[in-house]
């Protein structure tokens, strides 16, 4: 599966960078309740609750792994998460540039992820959706996250 | 004989049981302090398996015990090969059949890895998700010509290559036929992978007991005997303390086959260990990855004619995809190899394939048994030939069919049951014949150009195939004459809805001249009958009604000498009849069978040396051949050219079983098969991503044809007596479902001749004939052409 899209935030690429690195702010970007830890250096684990379709919600274990970072402007995100209904698996790449003379950051990002067991199996007309929908959620909860600290600095 | 069955539409006696909810199937069975099974099976098509923790599993609540491979000992074993590779000259074969649970590796998605025993299901299936298993994923091995590629992933490492087989056949010369031929046609071919989707899952339950020293078994498979042979064997039991019991079964089709299914070994085992029953019942999503599935397969054929349409030789390489392992050998690859030929006079023949291993579902013999790829690229073949030659389809079947004058026909190539393939019988023509009369082919060649004139596509498809049936080895039957007048039957068979228990009582009830409603058919049942194989390859009816008629005859043997001796009359002075014996021409001097039946097992007096107690008797049938079943479909679509839907307007099937037991039972058979070709070549096709996940497996994303997309079939019987039985018996169990799709494409592409569409690939699906439709090189409508743009 392939999501990939692009996203203007209205903030500076250094305020960007820092929210995406924050667990806190992931995990409350993340849908289903998610719960997420640093446990090293760009490090990553944590649970979330999701359901597609027919697929009742459950808790996934997820992993996440910062690499290939450079500040303030790209990094890949190695995702591993696996539930009682299957596992979801691969990278993401983004990628952060000033927009709007500094003022704003756009950020591109594509992911490639493997998606097994019953969730590919039963869940795949919709796969696509959730997954648009996570991340339109996710980006959001990041901007409205954005604009609290935007305001606190201010 | 007065009494008339065989041949006669009578009513089927197992109805009533199921139609009142009587019926017991195996989910129906419930035993006090009875334990459930669930199973947790593989997310990945292909990884390592480092670790199994069960230990959060065992912690909950009403989990009784939880296995893995380790957990099996002595037990675990990879299966049974059910059947070995065919004894052809220079065949390369590579046995890996499946293990319970798995071991080091995981091969397939739905590969069980680890059984949980609970209090219930909910309590099982909630444990499942408390086991943590570390999986190391490998790239997946799916396409069959990459699986052959250097550098592909191997599904197992020992072979060092994913090619399970390599099978080379032929007669005759086909570069000189090739070199003499006027027109050579060259296609490649698809046929895709597709479910039995039966509508009863699988199911298992058993109980282990202490005192009787036994284990009994009820199991959904098609081959009870076999089962309980090898369970017994694995178990360390004898073959008389297991008893396996197959009641009703809701379809088999293939899958339910003597698979020795990982759970169908350890539900059994968990039953003995535990001393509790155990029962597992599949669910429809572990069915779409757990039941082997069939049909995928590649070819390339070549097919070489003289100008006049006549047929010289055929070249076919093709790949058979056998998924993860290949407990059943080649009989599929086999079949194909074998059925390409079918009616057709091939003077020579080269055909050769290489099975392939992949991370998919196990592939197994699935109605039509891999027939169905061979007669699509013969049809396909003949059609494009036709089209080459400025020949019509019929014309050029009729120049090519074998005559009736040679049979028996022996060929050099071996088929399935490792015998060389041999027609005993056939007439074919005649069956083309009422097939282009009954549809209406002239006719329809005539509206065909109203109709399009008008704007509506409308084709015609007419096809011919032939199966081999009713091969051996052997079945059994045996026949009492119980003190009531009724007469039992018992079989070591499987029935899965074939109507065996109707089937077999007129076969009975004719040779004893009884009602049909007095005799009582038990089958699946080892401790009923014990000797046996099962039900498949359109076997039933000809190898087991066989038996049965054979033991009624021996039967009626003793009720006349019997009678003789009871009633004090010579045996030629005894008439049977109604279910009585009488003297002729002194009615007074008369009994029922029953009362004979008494008098056959006397509590005073002897059994006289050289006789047996009872009106009893059981006996074998085998074949030394199978007998060669035969038909033609023809239908008519309409196919919408912008939605790429087709309607089937009219199917006809001219059907040669051989004599009929019972008309209606054929029909039967003959409208589900079609119902199953129609669902294989238009709708139903299993999905699996470059990681072999199964994308579509659900009846949202499966598609099955349902009532309002077959039609009710118009059929005729033409009836070859087959030479090798005393009934002329022929199989018809999966003749429906063999020529449907070669019926189809050829439909389908008559109604869209002017656009040039050519069909090489089953299952179509609208989305594909749209695409075809599209890139036609004729001329499409001009919205559609604005697409192609």
């Amino acid at each position: 599966m392939i999501v990939d899209g692009e996203h203007v935030f209205p903030g500076p690429r250094e305020v960007v960078w820092a929210l995406l690195q924050d667990p806190e702010v992931l995990s409350k970007a993340m849908p289903g309740a998610a719960k997420l830890a640093l446990v090293g250096d760009g490090a990553y684990e944590g649970s979330i609750r999701v359901g597609v379709g027919p697929v009742t919600a459950a808790e996934w274990k997820l992993s996440v792994t910062l690499e290939d970072r450079v500040a303030p402007e790209h990094y890949v995100m190695q995702v591993d998460s696996k539930g009682p209904i299957g596992f979801t698996r691969g990278s993401a790449t983004v990628d952060l540039a000033e927009a709007d003379g500094g003022g704003a950051t756009r950020m591109r990002y594509h992911a490639d992820l493997q998606v097994g067991g019953k969730v590919a199996g039963v869940g795949q007309r919709l796969i696509d959706q959730v997954a648009k929908m996570m991340t339109q959620r996710g980006l959001n909860a990041l901007g409205g996250e954005l604009e609290r600290r935007l305001a606190e600095g201010a | 004989m007065t009494r008339r069955y065989v041949g006669e539409r009578v009513r089927r006696n197992e109805d009533h049981r199921l139609l009142t909810g009587h019926a017991l199937f195996v989910d129906d069975v419930q035993l006090p302090g009875m334990l459930h099974a669930a199973f947790l099976r593989s997310d990945h098509a292909h990884a390592l398996l480092r670790g199994v923790d069960v230990s959060a599993a065992l912690e909950r609540p009403g989990v009784v015990a939880v296995y893995t491979a380790e957990d099996l000992g002595d037990y675990w074993c990879p299966g049974p090969l059910l059947v070995p590779p065919p004894p052809v000259e220079g065949i390369v074969f590579h046995e890996a059949t499946q293990v319970p649970l798995a071991k080091d590796k995981v091969r397939h998605v739905g590969e069980p890895v680890a059984m949980v025993v609970a209090e219930n299901r909910y309590v099982a299936e909630d444990a499942l998700a408390d086991i943590v298993v570390d999986y190391e994923p490998l790239d997946a091995v799916v396409d069959l010509e990459a699986a052959l590629a250097e550098g592909s992933a191997l599904v197992h490492e020992r072979f060092g290559t994913n090619m399970a087989a390599r099978v080379v056949q032929r007669h005759g010369d086909y570069r000189r036929a090739r070199d003499a031929a006027d027109v050579v046609i060259a296609r490649r071919f698809l046929y895709d992978r597709g479910a039995a989707a039966a509508m009863e899952n699988r199911a298992v339950a058993a109980v282990w007991d202490p005192l009787g020293v036994d284990l009994t078994v009820w199991d959904t498979t098609q081959a009870p005997i076999p089962i309980r042979n090898g369970l017994a064997r694995m178990l360390g039991l004898l073959e008389s303390q297991v008893r396996v019991v197959a009641p009703f079964v809701g379809g088999g089709f293939g899958p339910k086959i003597m698979m020795f299914y990982p759970e169908e070994l350890l539900v059994p085992w968990a039953a003995m260990r535990l001393g509790r029953p155990v029962k597992w019942t599949e669910d429809r999503q572990e069915n779409f990855f757990a039941t082997t599935q069939e049909r995928g397969q590649v070819h390339e054929a070549e097919m070489a004619l003289d100008r006049d349409g006549r047929i010289l030789g055929i070249h076919d390489t093709f790949l058979h995809d056998c998924g993860a392992y290949d407990p059943y050998g080649l009989t599929i690859p086999i079949n194909s190899q074998c059925t390409l030929l079918g009616p057709y006079d091939v003077p020579a023949y080269h055909s050769e394939f290489r099975a392939v291993f992949t991370n998919k579902t196990i592939v197994t013999p699935v109605r039509g048994a891999g027939r169905q790829h061979g007669v699509f690229v013969m049809e396909r073949l003949l059609d494009i030939a036709a089209r080459e030659l400025g020949m019509d389809p019929v014309e050029i079947r009729r120049r090519n069919y074998l005559g009736a004058e040679l049979f028996p026909k022996n060929f050099d190539i071996l088929y399935q049951d490792f015998a060389p393939l041999y027609y005993d019988s056939g007439n074919y023509l005649p069956a083309l014949e009422t097939a282009v009369r009954m549809i209406g082919y002239d006719q329809l060649r005539e509206e065909q150009l109203r109709l399009r004139a008008e704007g509506r596509r409308v084709g015609v498809g007419v096809v011919s195939y032939i199966e081999g049936t009713g091969i051996g080895p052997y079945e059994g039957a045996r026949v009492t004459v119980d003190p009531s007048g009724r007469v039992r039957v018992a079989t070591g068979l499987g029935t899965q809805g074939q109507g065996h228990y109707t089937a077999f009582a007129q076969i009975v009830a004719e040779a004893l001249d009884v009602d049909v409603e007095r005799v009582h058919v038990v089958t699946g049942d080892t401790r009923e009958f014990g000797w046996g194989t099962g039900t498949f390859a359109s076997r039933g009816a000809v190898v087991a009604g066989s038996a049965c008629h054979a033991a009624a005859v021996k039967v009626r043997e003793k009720i006349l000498a019997m009678a003789a001796r009871v009633l004090g009359a010579a045996e030629e002075q005894i008439d049977l009849a109604d279910g009585r014996v009488a003297v002729r021409g002194v009615p007074e001097r008369s009994l029922s069978l029953g009362e004979l039946a008494s008098h056959a097992n006397p509590l005073r007096g002897a059994v006289k040396p050289g006789t047996e107690p009872g009106l009893e008797a059981t006996a074998y049938f085998g074949p030394d051949h199978g007998s060669t079943a035969s038909g033609v479909h023809a239908m008519v679509v309409e196919v919408d050219p912008e939605t790429a839907m087709v309607e089937i307007l009219r199917y006809v099937v001219v059907h040669d079983c051989g004599r009929l037991i019972n008309p209606q039972l054929v029909e039967g058979q003959v409208q589900g098969g079609v119902a199953h070709g129609i669902g294989n070549a238009f709708y139903e096709k299993l999905v699996y991503d470059e990681q072999g996940q199964l994308q579509n497996a659900s009846f949202m994303d499966y598609l099955l044809p349902t009532a309002m997309d077959v039609p009710r079939v118009e059929m005729a019987h033409m009836e070859t007596p087959a030479p090798m039985n005393p009934l002329g018996l022929k199989g018809v169990g999966e003749a429906g479902a063999i020529p449907a799709g070669a019926a189809f494409a050829q439909a389908v592409e008559d109604a869209l001749s002017d656009l040039g569409v050519e069909i090489t690939e089953i299952p179509l699906s609208p989305d594909q004939l749209w695409q075809l439709i599209r890139a036609a090189p004729g001329a499409p409508l001009p919205h559609l052409q604005e697409a192609r743009r």
